[in-house]
């Protein structure tokens, strides 16, 4: 599917078998329309060649084919992740941004903050529809080193945006949590591991010391709240105890967490990269324990990234994520502010200087950014245009995340993600657990409010 | 819109002369993609209580 209008004249669609390895079903993807469709294995012949299935999809494959080339080419910025400060207390092994600034680079003052802010309110209002509230994310370096800024921000846009916050946690205490929760932020924090020792081996502060408890101790905080989540990074140093670290977040009481791959935009990430064989195995063990956890006491732990795969095989438009599509949500659902007023597709690409769109502030601000060749380097990449992700069947369940990595990791825009078959093991799990019946139990109650049903073939 | 879509699945083949045949399944939802999502880096909750 090329950028442009998907109207015009298209071939009949091709279905491509794909064996999930279930027991009993086989999967039948259209790659074109992310449609797909799970048949018993004994009948995939028959009903490649032909048959009721197939002439349902007929009648539908336009209306796919438009939505998903909607959600790929069609959007609008709806998001801003704004980095108030450069520096961070913890000095984390994979950070993607460089060492010098976290250590001593600069805030944004609170007149800059309000003025860039000012700034992105009145240029979301120009694109969103009345009513509409976009995002605003305060994120890291650790944003709450400048705290003082922050929740200046936060009171005089409060009818403006939808606030989150993303922290490592160590400067949450009880006033920074009141202030917070008063007015409906949503909190990430991060955590490595289910004990001190195994959340030392990657995060910490400068001088080495732990700060696995303070983490914990925010977490206690935060337990009743109605928006909070986890991230756990997963790599070498962890993916042994990933079972561990979901028993510990249900016990806690976390709503949502993300296991998710560390990303290898700078080479200091790639030390402790695990492989795609053992990152599925640790994977697939920790979800199938939330699945104990939820079957044996009723209380989901929802494992965000990998629900987002599910859902975007069962409703492509209701992602929640904008990583796993191509071209991700870059510079076209989102982008990042730096702290010295400079924007960029996203927060990945802040310690990389090529990717800087132009300043904020600047003639032109938004809008130029948008159609820097920073921007468009990023926003162009599509896995339909390059090899071997233009031959794969699941090329927009995946997207081949992430664009950051592949340029700084694996050679440019053109080389495919960093966890490549780890990718196609979550969309074979995800489509056995369709099978299985079981696909709501790892989904948010109420994933699919404001959803229609386009597609509900059973034969 | 909640609505129940998942066909019956069937992993278990029946013991009969004739093997029985898993329906087939396929589901597809579709919504207002504006504003969808974010990265990875920061998960947005649609619902904010306390």
């Amino acid at each position: 599917m090329s950028a442009d209008s998907p109207a015009g004249t298209h071939p009949d669609p091709t279905l491509t078998s794909l064996d999930i390895g279930h027991p009993v079903y086989a999967a039948l993807l259209d790659p074109d329309t992310a449609f797909w469709a799970l048949v018993d294995k004994t009948r995939v012949a028959d009903t490649l060649a032909g048959g009721p299935l197939r002439d349902a999809y007929r009648q539908h494959a336009d209306a796919c084919r438009r939505e998903l080339h909607a959600l790929r080419f069609e959007l609008k910025p709806s998001g801003v992740y704004l980095n108030p400060t450069e520096r961070c207390n913890l000095n984390c092994r994979y950070c993607y941004l460089p060492e010098s600034q976290r250590r001593s680079g600069g805030h944004m003052s609170v007149d800059q903050l309000l003025a860039s802010l000012s700034r992105l309110r009145d240029y979301f209002r120009s694109i969103m529809p009345e009513g509409g509230r976009p995002r605003a994310i305060f994120h890291g370096a650790e944003p709450l080193m400048n705290r003082d800024a922050v929740f200046a921000a936060i009171d005089a846009f409060a009818g403006d945006f939808i606030f989150g916050l993303q922290t490592n946690g160590t400067l949450l205490d009880d006033g920074a949590v009141s202030f917070l929760t008063a007015r409906n932020v949503s909190i990430g924090l991060s955590l490595d591991g289910p004990s001190a020792g195994i959340t030392d081996a990657t995060r910490h502060t400068w001088s080495s010391r732990s700060v696995h408890n303070r983490v914990l101790a925010a977490m206690n905080r935060l337990r009743g709240y109605g928006s909070w989540s986890v991230i756990t990074t997963c790599t070498t140093e962890n993916l042994p105890y990933l079972t561990a670290m979901v028993e510990l977040f249900h016990a806690r009481e976390v709503p949502t967490c993300m296991l998710n791959a560390v990303r290898c935009t700078l080479a200091g990430a790639r030390d402790v990269k695990p492989d795609d064989g053992a990152m599925s195995r640790a994977f697939f063990a920790a979800l199938d324990r939330t699945h104990e956890l939820y079957r044996d006491g009723g209380r989901k732990l929802v494992v965000a990234n990998f629900a987002n795969i599910l859902i975007a095989i069962l409703a492509p438009t209701a992602r929640r994520l904008m990583c796993d599509i191509s071209p991700c949500g870059a510079g076209r659902a989102f982008f990042a502010l730096a702290a010295d007023g400079n924007l960029y597709p996203c927060s990945e690409f802040i310690g990389l200087p090529r990717f800087k769109g132009g300043h904020l502030l600047a003639d032109g601000g938004i809008e130029a950014a948008l159609t820097s060749d920073a921007f468009r380097s990023v926003i162009g990449r599509n896995v339909d245009a390059f090899s071997p992700c233009d031959q794969c069947v699941i090329r927009h369940f995946c997207g081949s995340p992430c664009p950051a990595e592949a340029h700084e990791m694996n050679g440019g825009m053109t080389s495919t993600g960093v966890f490549c078959a780890f990718y196609r093991e979550q969309v074979n799990y995800a489509l056995r657990l369709i099978a299985d019946g079981k696909a709501d139990d790892y989904l948010w109650d109420g994933w699919d409010d404001g959803t229609e049903t386009l597609i509900d073939l059973a034969h | 819109m909640t609505q129940t879509v998942l066909t019956k699945p069937q992993t278990q083949r029946a013991s009969s002369p004739s093997p029985a045949v898993a329906p087939a399944i396929a589901v597809r939802k579709t919504c207002n993609p504006d504003g969808v999502g974010l990265s990875h880096y920061v998960l947005m909750d649609k619902k904010v209580a306390r």
